[in-house]
C-alpha cells in the first residue's frame, strides 16, 4: 500500500477537483476517507485525538481475524499521476454555472456553458444537461402515473448526451470525468457490457471517483463479470473489490480486504459501517451493534446505514435504543428513506402493523426501489394476516433484486400461511439457492415438507441434515431430526442424533423440555438394545428432572436392575424424592 | 372479464386519439346533410364509418399506429383526390394544435357532432348518436381530455409534435453518428411503412439469429473483433443507438446493422409510443393466448417474449402480461421461464385478473390463489411431472375447498382426472385419497380408475351446478372416453356375492355424446363477443393491405357494393373458439368410438365432419389426429399406395405440430405393410422389428409412458414375432402384454391380445389350445361391443375349427357365414378376403360339397379375395387364394384358367422371395 502520506496528497487534490466539477457525492466519499487516514502521532490536534480514540478502541475489541498490513498478493501500485488542471484560472462563465448548478439551476448552468470548450466546463455542462433530465423525469413520472402503473417517462436528455459524448470518446479527447458520465448513460440505456468498458476506462485513468466506482460495482453481478474487469492496481481498487464482494455474498472476502483497508483509512467512518454491512449479514449482531454505537458516537447526525443499526435493534428487542435512533433521524431528517424505515421498525417491534406499513410506504414513496422497505413491509403485512398484500410486496422486491432471499423466503411463508405448502416449496428453493448457508431457510423448508399436507417426511430429513450442518443457531434441526427418525422407526438414526443433540445442549448448557426429551429417548433406546450401563447413566440423569418422566426412569430403572439378576435389588428410596 | 372491466379508467387521450376525433369531425361535421362535402355517395361515406369503427376495435397489437400508417390506411380506403383531401385536413388540423388553447377549443368544438339529448332526428343530419360505439369512444376521449391536468396537456401537445414531425421528416435511415444533435431520436421512428408490427419482430428475430450465427461462424476468421461479437451475443438487447454505433465494427454480421431492425429494442424514447386502449390490448392478448393454444410453433419465442416485454415497460400493472410469457414458454417448452412466469403472475395478480370464469364474488379480497395451484398442476402435467402435478392438484383441491371456490374444485376435478386418464399412474394411495374421496372416510381403498370415476362424477356435478357450459361439455366428453375405454363394474361391492360382471356400455357413450354437443345450443344466445369483435376490426384492417382486394374496391366503390363490406358485416358466428373446439372434439371421439364398437363408415363420416367443419377452431393436434384417423382408413380400405400419399400430404401440413403423432401413424402404416409383404424375408422382417422398436421408443416420452402405445408396440412386437414364425417367443411376449393389461385393468386392449394368442397357436398349428383363446376374447368382445373384432375373432375361431379337420367344416362355414354380414359391411380388405378364403376352404373340406355343381360359389369368393389382396399388396394370402382356384379349376378340367390362376400365383410368390423388383413406398418414406 502506498504510505499514507501520498493517500492523503492524493485525495486531497481529487477533492479540489471533485467537488470542482459538483460530483458531490464522491467529493463527500473523499473527503470523509481523507479524515479516515490515520494521523502520524507526532501531528496530533486535540480534535482528530479525540475524534479517533474511540474508533480505534472498536478495533482492539473486535479485532477477530488480524490480517491487516499485508497486501493480499504481493501487487506493485501502479502511481497514478493526479491529474493536472487545465484551467488554472476559472473562467467566469464557469463561475456562473457553477453558482447556478450549486443552486440546483441545471438548465441555466447548462445554457451559461454551452460555448465554453474548457474541460471542466465541458464536463459541468453535460452533467447539467444529465441533472436537468433526471429532475424533469421524476417529475414526469408523477405527471404521467398511467392507470395500469408508471408510464415510460425517461431523461430527455439521453440521447443527444450519449451522442456528443461517444465523439468525444471517438476522438479521444474525452477525460475520466466524462467517461464517467458516459457509463452512466450508457447503463441507463441498457447497454451494459460498453457502460462496463467505459467505466473501467474512467476509474483507471481517474481512481479517485468514487461514483464511477458504485456505477460499475452495480455492473458487476455475477464473480465472472468482476473477473473480466481489466482494473489496474490502486488503492482505490480495494474499496471497489471489498465492496463488490459484499454485494457478491462474499462477506469473508469483504472482510478481510476491509480490516486489510484499516490499516490506512483507520478511522473511516465509510469503512466501519461497511464492515458492520458484512457482520450483520453474518449475523453477528452484538459487533453491528457495538459498532454503530461508536459510529453514533462520532458522527450523531449519520442517517446512512442506520436502518440496518435499526434491523438490529430490533431483532434484540430494544426498545428503548430503537426508539431513541427513531427520534434521533426523526429530528435529523425525517424525509429520508431510512429514517421512515427506522421508524416503521419501531412500531412493529411495538406491534402496532398499521402504523409500521404508513412508515414503510412512505419509505417507498421516497425511494421506489428501497428493497428493505418492501421486504418489511411484506413482514407487516404477514403480521396483519392480510396474505395477498404481503404477496405482492414480497414480489414487488423479488423484482427490485431477484437475489434477496428474505423476499423469495417470505414469499414462501406466506403461501404456506395460505395453506399451499407445496406451492410454498418453489420459493423455498429459490431462498435457499441464494442463502445456502441459512440454516433458518432450512429448516423453514424442512417445515413446509413436514406439515399435515405434505408428510415429504424423507425431505425433511435432507432438509434439516443440511440446517444441522450450517450451524444452526436455535438448535432446532438436531430435535427435529431425531424426532423423524424415530417416527420413521429408525431408532439408531433416532438415537445418534438425541445423543448429537444432547451433547450440543451440554455444551452450551441449555436445559428444558428438548433435554427431558432426549434423555428419556436415549434410555429406552439403550434398553431395548441390552446396553444397560448407558441406559442407566440417562435414567440417573433423568432423575433430576420432575414430572412424570422422573417417575418413567424410575420404573425403567427397577425393571433393569430386576432383569440383571446379578445385581442385587435394590429400590430408588436411596436418592433424594 | 373481471379484470378489465374494473380497469376502464384506462383510457388516456393520445396523438393517434386526437386524430380519430379529427376523423369522426370530418365524417360527421354538424350541420350537414346526407352525405357530406367530399364523398361522392353514401357507400363511401359509410365505408369510412366503418374504418373508423375498425379503428376503435382492431386488437393487432399492442402500440397504435403511427400518423404515417394512418395515413397509408386512409389512402386505401378511399379515391385518391379524396383520400389526399382527407390527409390534407387530417395533416393541417392536427398542425394547428400549438398551444393548450387550441387543444381546448378542439374538445369544445367536438363535442358538436354528438347529438344531444333532445335533438330530434331532421331529414338526413349526420350526426353521432352519443350511444353508438363512435358516440361512446368520442365522449370517452371528451372525458379524459377534460380530466387531464395541466401538465398532461403540456405532454399531450408535445406528443403531438412528435407525432407530426414523424410524418414530415420522413428520414432517411438512422446514420450511425448522426452528427444532427439532439432530440433526433424520433427519426427512430420513421418507416414503418407496410409494416405489420408483429411480422416485423419476426423478421427481426430471425435476422438477428442469422446474423449471430453469421458472426459466431466467422469469428476465426476476424480475431479483431472478437469483444463486440461477443457483446452481441451476450446483450441480446442491445438498444438501437449502440447498435448502430457497434456496426461499424461488425460489417461482417451482415443484416444486424440495418437501423430498422434494431430500432425496434429502442422501445422508450422521448414518450412517442403509445399503448393502444387497454380493452384493445386485452383482447390482444386474448387473442395471442388463443393462438399459442391453437399452434404454438407458428409464434415464435423470442419474438412475442419482445413484445411482451415492451409491453410490460409500458404498463406495468397490467399482469396478464406474465401470463401471456408463462403460455408463451410453456408452448416453447422453456420449463424453468414458465415456471418463474407462473409465480410472478399469481404472486402479482392474486389470481383475481383475466380469468373469465370467476365470478365477482363481492369484495373477496383473500385472493384466489387456488387457481395459481391449479395452473401449476396442469404446468406439471404438461412438461410431464404427472407425479409432482397430482401433488400440487391436490393442493389445489384443498385450497379451493377451503376458500368455497367451487368453480376453481370442478375445474380441478377435471384437470386430475385428466390427469389420470392420460397417465397409467398405478397408485394414488395417499395422494388423493387424503384430501377428497368421501370414499376414503368410509374406510374403502379405491382402484385408480374408480378414483378417477368418482373425480370425474364429481366435476361433472358441479360444472352442472355452478353451469359452466365448456367444462361440462368437455367433461361430458371426457365421461364418454372413460366409458369408451374403462370396462365397468358396480363401484362399490359390499361381500362377495355381488356380480362381478364386466362390461361396456355404448348407449352411455352416445348419451355423453349429445349431452356435449348440446352446449352449442346454449352458446348461440350467450353473447361474448369481445375478441370477435376486434378480431374482425383486425382482419378487416389486415385485408386493407393486402393490394388486390384494396383495388378492386376502388374501382367499383361508386356501386356501394364492395366485397369487402358484406364480409365485415356478416358474423359468422357468435359462438367462441373453445366451444368449437370442444365441439370438434366430440366428433373425433365419435369417429373413436365408432371405430372401437366396429363400424368404420361411421368412424371415417365422423373424422370427415371434424376435418372439414372443425379445422379452423380445432388446436392442430386434434385436427392432425382427424386426418390420421382417414389415413388409417385409406390404408384399410383402400391400400397402402393410397395411405401413403395421403401421409405425405399430412405431414407437410402438420409439419412439425404434432411430429410425434404423425410419426406414429408413419410407423404403424410401415409396420402393417412390412408385416404383409415379405414374410419369409428376412431382412424385411428385421425392418418389421425395427419400427416395432421404434414405436416402443415413442411409448415413452420423456413426458412419461403413454400406456396406449405402449401396448401397440408390444402387440406389434408379437406379430412380428409371429411372422418370422417364433412362435414361442410371440407367445411369450404376448402372455405378458396380457399380464399388463390385465394389471392396469385395459380390459378392452385385452381382446385384441386374447385374439393373438389364438391367432399365434393357430399358425402354430396348435388348434386345440387356439380355440380357448378364441372363445374368451369372443366373449370379451361381446360383453364390450367390439363388433369388428368380434367379427374377426369368429372368423379366427371357425379357422381353428376348420384346421382339427374336415368333419367341422359345417360348423366353421356356419361361424363364417354368421360373421359374413358384419365383415363385409365395415370390415376393411384384408378382413374380407380372409374371410372368403376361409369361406372356399370350408367349402372345399366339406365332404358334402360338390366342385362340380357349386363351384362358382368358391371360385367368386376366390376371385373376390384375390383382387382385394392385390389392392393390399398381401402376397401370402393372394398367393394362397390363386393356389385354391388352381387346385379348383384343375378339378375343373379347365386347363386355361388353371394356368392363368397358377401364373399369378408365381407372381406372387415371386414377389414374396424378390421384394425389390416393385416399386417399394418403404424405399421412398424411409
Amino acid at each position: 500500500m502506498s504510505s499514507k502520506e501520498s493517500c492523503r496528497s492524493e485525495l486531497r487534490i481529487a477533492i479540489r477537483q471533485l467537488s470542482d466539477r459538483c460530483l458531490y457525492s464522491s467529493y463527500k466519499w473523499a473527503a470523509e476517507q481523507l479524515i479516515g487516514i490515520e494521523q502520524d502521532p507526532s501531528k496530533f490536534t486535540p480534535s482528530n485525538t479525540r475524534f479517533q480514540r474511540g474508533s480505534s478502541s472498536i478495533r482492539r475489541k473486535y479485532r477477530t481475524h488480524d490480517i491487516t498490513a499485508t497486501p493480499i498478493s504481493g501487487v506493485s501500485y501502479v502511481a497514478t499521476p493526479v491529474m493536472e488542471e487545465d484551467e488554472l484560472v476559472d473562467g467566469d462563465f464557469y463561475l456562473l454555472a457553477k453558482s447556478y448548478f450549486d443552486c440546483r439551476e441545471y438548465k441555466r448552468a447548462a445554457h451559461v456553458l454551452r460555448d465554453q470548450i474548457g474541460r471542466k466546463s465541458l464536463f459541468l455542462r453535460f452533467y447539467a444537461l444529465y441533472l436537468a433530465g433526471e429532475k424533469r423525469k421524476e417529475e414526469e413520472m408523477i405527471e404521467l402515473d398511467g392507470p395500469l402503473g408508471k408510464s415510460d417517462a425517461v431523461n430527455q436528455e439521453l440521447v443527444s448526451l450519449e451522442r456528443e459524448l461517444s465523439t468525444l470518446r471517438k476522438n479521444g479527447t474525452v477525460d475520466p470525468f466524462c467517461l464517467y458520465l458516459y457509463g452512466l448513460i450508457l447503463k441507463q440505456k441498457g447497454n451494459e457490457t460498453l457502460a462496463r468498458t467505459v467505466l473501467v476506462e474512467s476509474v483507471n485513468s481517474y481512481p479517485w471517483n468514487w461514483n464511477a466506482w458504485t456505477e460499475l460495482q452495480s455492473l458487476c453481478t455475477t464473480v465472472d463479470i468482476l473477473n473480466s474487469l481489466n482494473l489496474s492496481s490502486h488503492w482505490m481498487k480495494d474499496f471497489f473489490l471489498a465492496s463488490v464482494y459484499q454485494e457478491l455474498r462474499m462477506h469473508n472476502e469483504s472482510l478481510s480486504k476491509y480490516e486489510y483497508l484499516l490499516g490506512t483509512f483507520g478511522f473511516s467512518n465509510y469503512i466501519q459501517a461497511q464492515i458492520a454491512k458484512a457482520q450483520y449479514s453474518l449475523r453477528e449482531f452484538d459487533q453491528v451493534e457495538a459498532i454503530f454505537e461508536e459510529l453514533l458516537r462520532t458522527d450523531p447526525y449519520r442517517v446512512e446505514d442506520m436502518d440496518m443499526y435499526s434491523n438490529v435493534l430490533y431483532a434484540k428487542e430494544c426498545f428503548s435504543a430503537l426508539s431513541h435512533l427513531a427520534h434521533r433521524v426523526f429530528m435529523t431528517d425525517k424525509y429520508r428513506p431510512e429514517s421512515c424505515c427506522i421508524i416503521g421498525n419501531y412500531y412493529s417491534l411495538k406491534g402496532q402493523h398499521e402504523k409500521a406499513v404508513v412508515y414503510f410506504r412512505r419509505a417507498l414513496k421516497l425511494n421506489r426501489n428501497y428493497l428493505s422497505a418492501w421486504t418489511l413491509m411484506g413482514h407487516e403485512f404477514v403480521e396483519m394476516k392480510s396474505t395477498p398484500a404481503a404477496v405482492d410486496a414480497y414480489r414487488r422486491a423479488v423484482a427490485v433484486d431477484p437475489r434477496d432471499y428474505r423476499a423469495w423466503y417470505g414469499l414462501g411463508q406466506a403461501y404456506e400461511m395460505m395453506g399451499m405448502p407445496f406451492y410454498a416449496l418453489h420459493y423455498f428453493k429459490e431462498a435457499v439457492f441464494l442463502q445456502a448457508k441459512d440454516s433458518r431457510l432450512w429448516i423453514a423448508m424442512a417445515q413446509c415438507y413436514e406439515t399435515d399436507q405434505l408428510r415429504m417426511l424423507d425431505e425433511a430429513i435432507k432438509c434439516y441434515k443440511r440446517a444441522a450442518n450450517c450451524n444452526d443457531n436455535e438448535a432446532i434441526a438436531l430435535n427435529q431430526l431425531a424426532k423423524l427418525h424415530s417416527e420413521l422407526g429408525r431408532p439408531d438414526e433416532a438415537a445418534f442424533y438425541y445423543k448429537k443433540d444432547l451433547e450440543r445442549m451440554e455444551s452450551e448448557e441449555r436445559d428444558g423440555p428438548n433435554m427431558v426429551e432426549a434423555l428419556s429417548y436415549l434410555a429406552k433406546y439403550y434398553k431395548s438394545t441390552k446396553k444397560f450401563e448407558e441406559a442407566e447413566v440417562y435414567c440417573t440423569r433423568l432423575l433430576d428432572y420432575g414430572g412424570p418422566e422422573r417417575e418413567k426412569a424410575k420404573s425403567l430403572l427397577r425393571g433393569m436392575r430386576s432383569t440383571k439378576s446379578s445385581f442385587p435389588p435394590s429400590d430408588g428410596d436411596h436418592f433424594p424424592p | 372479464m373481471a379484470g378489465m372491466l374494473k380497469q376502464s379508467g384506462a383510457f388516456t387521450i393520445t396523438p393517434h386519439k386526437v386524430s380519430l376525433c379529427i376523423l369522426f369531425k370530418i365524417y360527421a361535421p354538424p350541420g350537414q346533410f346526407s352525405v357530406p362535402f367530399p364523398f361522392v355517395s353514401v357507400a363511401q361515406h359509410n365505408r369510412l364509418g366503418l374504418f373508423l369503427l375498425a379503428l376503435t376495435k382492431s386488437c393487432d397489437g399492442i402500440l397504435e399506429p403511427k400518423l404515417d400508417e394512418l395515413i397509408h390506411q386512409l389512402r386505401m380506403i378511399s379515391q385518391d383526390w379524396e383520400a389526399s383531401w382527407l390527409i390534407d385536413q387530417l395533416i393541417s388540423r392536427l398542425s394547428c394544435l400549438l398551444s393548450p388553447e387550441d387543444l381546448f377549443n378542439f374538445f369544445t368544438d367536438i363535442r358538436g357532432i354528438l347529438a344531444g339529448p333532445e335533438t330530434s332526428l331532421e331529414d338526413d343530419q349526420v350526426i353521432l348518436d352519443p350511444n353508438s360505439n363512435l358516440g361512446i369512444f368520442l365522449r370517452r376521449c371528451i372525458l379524459s381530455f377534460n380530466l387531464l391536468p395541466f401538465e398532461g396537456v403540456c405532454h399531450l401537445l408535445t406528443n403531438i409534435g412528435i407525432y407530426c414531425k414523424e410524418e414530415f421528416s420522413s428520414c432517411p435511415p438512422y446514420e450511425e453518428t448522426g452528427l444532427d444533435d439532439s432530440s433526433n431520436n424520433l427519426e427512430t421512428y420513421s418507416e414503418y411503412e407496410n409494416m405489420d408490427l408483429e411480422n416485423f419482430f419476426y423478421e427481426k428475430v430471425s435476422e438477428e439469429i442469422e446474423a449471430r450465427k453469421e458472426a459466431s461462424e466467422r469469428v476465426p476468421f476476424h480475431l479483431h473483433t472478437p469483444n463486440a461479437l461477443l457483446s452481441l451475443v451476450d446483450d441480446i438487447d442491445v438498444p438501437a443507438d449502440s447498435a448502430s454505433k457497434q456496426s461499424d465494427k461488425v460489417r461482417v454480421a451482415g443484416p444486424y446493422e440495418d437501423p430498422q431492425s434494431s430500432m425496434v429494442h429502442d422501445s422508450d424514447p422521448s414518450g412517442a409510443v403509445f399503448l393502444r386502449t387497454n380493452w384493445q390490448i386485452q383482447g390482444y392478448l386474448q387473442e395471442q393466448a388463443d393462438n399459442i393454444e391453437k399452434n404454438s410453433n407458428a409464434i415464435s419465442l423470442n419474438g412475442f417474449e419482445n413484445i411482451l416485454q415492451q409491453l410490460q415497460k409500458l404498463a406495468p400493472e397490467l399482469h396478464r402480461v406474465h401470463f401471456l410469457s408463462y403460455l408463451n414458454s410453456l408452448s416453447h417448452s422453456d420449463y424453468f421461464a414458465a415456471l418463474e412466469y407462473l409465480h410472478c403472475y399469481f404472486d402479482y395478480s392474486a389470481g383475481k385478473e383475466g380469468f373469465d370464469f370467476v365470478p365477482a364474488a363481492g369484495g373477496n379480497s383473500a385472493g384466489r390463489y387456488e387457481i395459481a395451484s391449479l395452473c401449476l398442476g396442469m404446468m406439471h402435467f404438461h412438461f410431464g411431472h404427472p407425479k409432482l402435478a397430482l401433488e400440487v392438484l391436490t393442493e389445489a383441491v384443498r385450497v379451493s375447498q377451503q376458500h368455497s371456490n367451487d368453480t376453481c374444485l370442478a375445474y380441478t376435478l377435471a384437470a386430475i382426472s385428466n390427469l389420470l386418464f392420460e397417465n397409467g399412474i398405478s397408485s394414488t394411495a395417499g395422494i388423493l385419497g387424503s384430501s377428497y374421496s368421501p370414499f376414503n372416510s368410509m374406510g374403502i381403498s379405491l382402484s385408480v380408475q374408480q378414483q378417477l370415476f368418482v373425480l370425474l362424477r364429481g366435476s361433472l356435478k358441479r360444472a352442472e351446478n355452478l353451469k359452466l357450459k365448456r367444462l361440462l361439455a368437455s367433461n361430458h366428453l371426457a365421461m364418454a372416453k372413460f366409458e369408451l375405454t374403462h370396462v365397468q363394474r358396480p363401484l362399490l361391492s359390499f361381500g362377495p356375492k355381488s356380480s362381478m360382471k364386466l362390461t361396456t356400455c355404448p348407449v352411455s357413450v352416445s348419451k355423453e355424446l349429445r349431452s356435449s354437443s348440446q352446449l352449442i345450443s346454449d352458446f348461440s344466445s350467450e353473447s361474448s363477443a369481445m375478441t370477435i369483435d376486434g378480431a374482425f376490426s383486425t382482419t378487416w384492417l389486415r385485408d386493407l393491405q393486402k393490394p388486390t382486394g384494396s383495388l378492386i374496391f376502388c374501382q367499383d366503390s361508386g356501386s356501394g357494393n364492395s366485397s369487402n363490406v358484406p364480409q365485415f358485416c356478416a358474423q359468422p358466428t357468435s359462438i367462441p373458439g373453445s366451444v368449437l373446439q370442444v365441439l370438434g372434439s366430440s366428433y373425433i371421439l365419435r369417429a373413436t368410438a365408432w371405430e372401437l364398437y366396429g363400424s368404420t363408415p361411421m368412424a371415417r363420416i365422423n373424422a370427415l365432419v371434424h376435418a372439414t367443419c372443425f379445422a379452423d377452431a380445432s388446436s392442430s393436434s386434434d385436427a392432425a389426429l382427424a386426418y390420421i384417423k382417414l389415413i388409417q382408413h385409406l390404408a384399410v380400405f383402400k391400400g397402402y399406395k393410397e395411405a401413403f400419399s395421403a401421409l405425405k400430404i399430412a405431414e407437410e401440413k402438420f409439419l412439425s405440430v404434432s411430429k410425434s403423432q404423425i410419426l406414429l401413424l408413419k410407423l404403424q402404416l410401415l409396420h402393417e405393410h412390412a408385416l404383409h409383404g415379405w414374410e419369409l424375408c428376412r431382412g424385411r422382417l428385421k425392418l418389421a422389428q425395427k419400427l416395432c422398436d421404434e414405436l416402443g421408443v415413442l411409448a415413452s416420452p420423456v413426458t412419461g409412458v403413454d400406456m396406449e402405445i405402449k401396448t401397440e408396440a408390444s402387440l406389434r412386437h408379437a406379430r412380428t414375432l409371429l411372422a418370422a414364425k417364433q412362435f414361442r417367443e410371440a407367445a411369450s411376449v404376448a402372455h405378458s402384454l396380457f399380464c399388463m393389461c390385465y394389471k392396469y385393468n385395459l380390459q378392452v386392449e385385452n381382446a385384441s391380445v386374447l385374439l393373438l394368442l389364438a391367432e399365434i397357436h393357430k399358425k402354430s398349428g396348435n388348434a386345440v389350445l387356439g380355440i380357448p383363446y378364441a372363445l374368451a376374447s369372443l366373449s370379451f368382445c361381446i360383453s364390450f361391443n367390439l363388433d369388428l373384432l368380434k367379427a374377426s375373432a369368429t372368423l379366427t375361431l371357425a379357422e381353428l375349427w376348420l384346421s382339427l379337420g374336415p368333419s367341422h367344416a359345417t360348423r366353421a362355414l356356419n361361424l363364417v357365414h354368421g360373421a359374413f354380414p358384419i365383415i363385409l359391411g365395415h370390415g376393411g380388405l384384408e378382413l374380407r378376403s380372409r374371410a372368403y378364403i376361409v369361406e372356399a376352404k370350408c367349402y372345399l373340406s366339406d365332404t358334402n360339397f360338390n366342385v362340380f355343381e357349386d363351384y362358382n360359389l368358391v371360385i367368386d369368393s376366390l376371385r373376390q379375395a384375390s383382387e382385394e389382396l392385390r389392392l393390399l399388396e398381401f402376397h401370402e394370402l393372394a398367393a394362397e387364394a390363386f393356389y385354391l382356384m388352381a387346385m379348383v379349376y384343375d378339378k375343373l378340367g379347365k386347363l386355361e384358367e388353371r394356368e392363368e390362376a397358377a401364373t399369378s400365383f408365381q407372381q406372387h410368390i415371386s414377389a414374396l422371395n424378390n421384394p425389390q423388383d416393385h416399386d417399394d413406398p418403404l424405399v421412398s418414406i424411409y
